[in-house]
């Protein structure tokens, strides 16, 4: 009798199956691979950006899907970590088929991967890492970048550093390549600016590794050395536990000058709330507030009436690879992966970020930039930015020769 | 020097939140002989429902109180259903069967909480700073660092001199002869495996204050105090105590002194001791 029963669920779950898979088979779709962080203390940008790529995905599906097709997502974590990032990459690639992979938040995973999408032959639109190697020295045909990258960043940094009263600098940061990489970029384009500015060696500024939860040793270690200003380029919950131990131990008390690099993320400003202090210049890749054309404003009002909080800059550049990938595919008239690599080397469309064009020579995104200072708003649930300082895309993106790309 | 005082407090700190995880870590596998895995899970789960508690009743003191007895309750649970059945098995039924507690535990807590961090506030009377060494120290750090001893001091002299303390030490040594004089040693062994958790509860609760609540928040002090463990001898309180003691001043220094070996100091320390003297600092002969 068990037997029976047991091959009649089988069965049944067979037909259910099969039905289901006859219905949606009634037009192939198009299918995107989604792998950000979704576990571990980063994971808060996951899930924003998983919901900015379904956001794209709704809008576009309502209006009819690409050249008539509907979008399929699947989403995978990559915890962060280059060798889970590889594997889940080969299996969006291999078992589900899809048509480009889209994401990536830990320069660590972005550098490991770039080089797998050549034997993939699958077009990569990288949404969030900043190493600037994989536009620069490991770029290669496959591999995009929609995002500002570490150097049009430490660009911004720079010159808003120059003209604050800080004449020594230092930094915390992340112990891995974001965090050393940042602080080269930064220590070289502030040179440049201020051929006289000092900066503390190598052995004196401060590297955590990402486990870190007690900053304090690192907080103590800058704020006893002689630097009275300070590059932050912690993020996610390394930056939560930061900013409430420096506040604690009087970090913030204005006796040094403070940039944080990823300071604007909605994902961290929700969870400080007022505990960000006041005043603080931060950087970012999207700003919800930072212009008010009409792709902003439906982008904003979409996202805030459907999860009820402001976009982040992360759940901006899952939508925006979202519908980079739409607007490659229709110019193609084709979800062919070579078409669509073609296709999107070049490609120019407005975002609600702005305009950005995909430089054809290095696969970086050109876009303008902006840093905003914390300021409180009563109306706001978290910290704003005023003001804010805009950039040019053109002026904070290195020439494609300084990249040390070599498209083949 | 100011600095120097200054990394002696920090490291302090954070070895104190590192004791009161090792205790809970070190009184289970001393007394019962597991090793149990989700003991990093049990702190973030009393962090969280620490955070819940905070946030329903607005008093840091509820929490701290009422967090730790919840998770020593689901502990006491799981030991009498999950874990006392593989008891008489290999040992290795144990350490999967802890392991696979984690990952429910751990899963469990991003279903119910999400993935997005949380702030708990300190409590107003140990929010503000005290002027120290020419400079400001979080009062709430000097706070951990007084409690550590205290709760380390009153739990020693529980074990040293109270009849129970007596009885739990009696079985740890040897299980078939107290249950021969009449030591009930499954309800012994429940109950301690509760303290455990409420211990490790108890040090997250401590914890939301002083970092921020989110997941993966036990990953990086359980193999920090499993360090702590190892070095001070399996089942060793003064052993705990001065491996966290090591391995939170190791922490501090490191970052200043020894920026580019900084975090594979913890484990260089324990090779030599594995090295040297196995059973640890104060570990005793088997």
């Amino acid at each position: 009798m068990k037997k029976v029963s047991s091959i009649f669920l089988m069965l049944s779950f067979l037909v259910f199956s099969f039905g289901a898979s006859s219905v949606m088979a009634a037009e192939a779709p198009v299918k995107l691979g989604f792998v950000y962080i979704m576990s571990g203390p980063f994971a808060t940008y996951g899930q924003f950006a998983k919901h900015g790529a379904e956001l794209a995905i709704d809008e576009i599906n309502k209006g009819g899907g690409i050249n008539g097709k509907k979008i399929e997502a699947f989403f995978e974590d990559s915890a962060g970590k280059p060798d889970v990032g590889i594997r889940v990459i080969r299996k969006l690639v291999y078992e589900n088929g899809v048509d480009a992979v889209i994401g990536l938040d830990s320069s660590g995973v972005a550098s490991a991967v770039a080089p797998i999408m050549k034997e993939l032959k699958t077009p990569l639109i990288i949404t969030h890492a900043a190493t600037p190697d994989v536009t620069g020295k490991n770029c290669n045909r496959y591999t995009f970048r929609i995002s500002l990258n570490e150097n049009q960043n430490m660009k911004m940094a720079a010159a808003i550093a120059a003209d604050m009263k800080a004449r020594i600098w230092t930094t915390i940061g992340p112990d891995y390549s974001f965090g050393h990489q940042s602080w080269e970029y930064f220590e070289k384009y502030l040179r440049e600016k201020k051929p006289d500015m000092g900066f503390v060696p190598v052995s004196d500024v401060a590297f955590a590794p990402m486990k870190t939860t007690d900053f304090s040793a690192y907080i103590t270690k800058v704020m006893s050395s002689k630097a009275d200003g300070v590059l932050v380029s912690l993020w996610g919950g390394n930056l939560i536990d930061f900013v409430r131990q420096a506040s604690d131990m009087g970090f913030f008390d204005g006796k040094r000058e403070v940039l944080l690099t990823l300071g604007a993320a909605t994902e961290v400003l929700y969870t400080l709330k007022d505990k960000m202090p006041e005043g603080l210049w931060v950087g970012t890749r999207y700003w919800f507030d930072g212009n008010d054309s009409p792709e902003n404003k439906s982008f904003v009002q979409a996202y805030k009436a459907k999860y009820d909080v402001y976009p982040s800059y992360n759940a901006h550049g899952a939508y925006a690879a979202v519908k980079a990938f739409a607007a490659a595919a229709s110019k193609a008239k084709s979800t062919d992966k070579e078409k669509i690599v073609d296709s999107l080397s070049g490609l120019s469309l407005t975002l609600p970020v702005g305009k950005v064009t995909i430089r054809p020579e290095d696969h970086q995104a050109i876009t303008d930039g902006m840093w905003g200072k914390t300021a409180s708003d009563p109306v706001m649930p978290i910290r704003i930015l005023k003001p804010v300082r805009n950039f040019v895309g053109a002026d904070i993106t290195p020439a494609v020769s300084e990249t040390g790309c070599k498209m083949e | 020097m100011e600095g120097f005082l200054i990394n002696v407090l920090n490291g302090l700190s954070w070895g104190m939140l590192l004791f009161m995880i090792s205790m809970g870590l070190t009184t289970v596998f001393g007394v019962m002989g597991v090793l149990n895995f989700a003991h990093g899970s049990l702190f973030m789960l009393g962090a969280y429902m620490s955070m819940q508690l905070v946030r329903w009743v607005s008093s840091f003191w509820v929490g701290l109180i009422f967090a730790p007895l919840f998770v020593a309750l689901l502990a006491i649970a799981l030991e009498r259903f999950l874990l006392r059945p593989v008891y008489g098995r290999d040992v290795s039924f144990q350490l999967l069967l802890t392991f696979g507690i984690m990952l429910f535990l751990d899963d469990g807590v991003r279903l119910v909480w999400g993935p997005a961090h949380h702030v708990v506030n300190p409590p107003d009377i140990l929010a503000g700073v005290f002027p120290i060494f020419g400079q400001t120290y979080p009062v709430y750090r000097l706070f951990l660092i007084a409690i550590g001893p205290a709760l380390g001091l009153g739990l020693w002299a529980f074990f040293s001199y109270s009849r129970w303390g007596k009885i739990i030490r009696a079985a740890a040594m040897d299980r078939e002869m107290a249950e021969i004089v009449g030591v009930r040693a499954p309800i012994l062994f429940t109950s301690v495996f509760g303290f455990g958790a409420w211990l490790a509860a108890l040090g997250g609760a401590l914890a939301a204050p002083h970092q921020s609540v989110g997941p993966a928040i036990g990953e990086h002090i359980i193999i920090e105090s499993f360090i702590v463990v190892v070095i001070g001898g399996m089942g060793s309180f003064p052993g705990a105590f001065v491996g966290a003691l090591i391995l939170g001043l190791l922490a501090s220094f490191g970052a200043t002194m020894a920026p580019d070996f900084q975090m594979a100091l913890p484990y260089i320390l324990l090779a030599i001791i594995l090295l040297t003297r196995p059973r640890g600092i104060f570990g005793e002969e088997s």
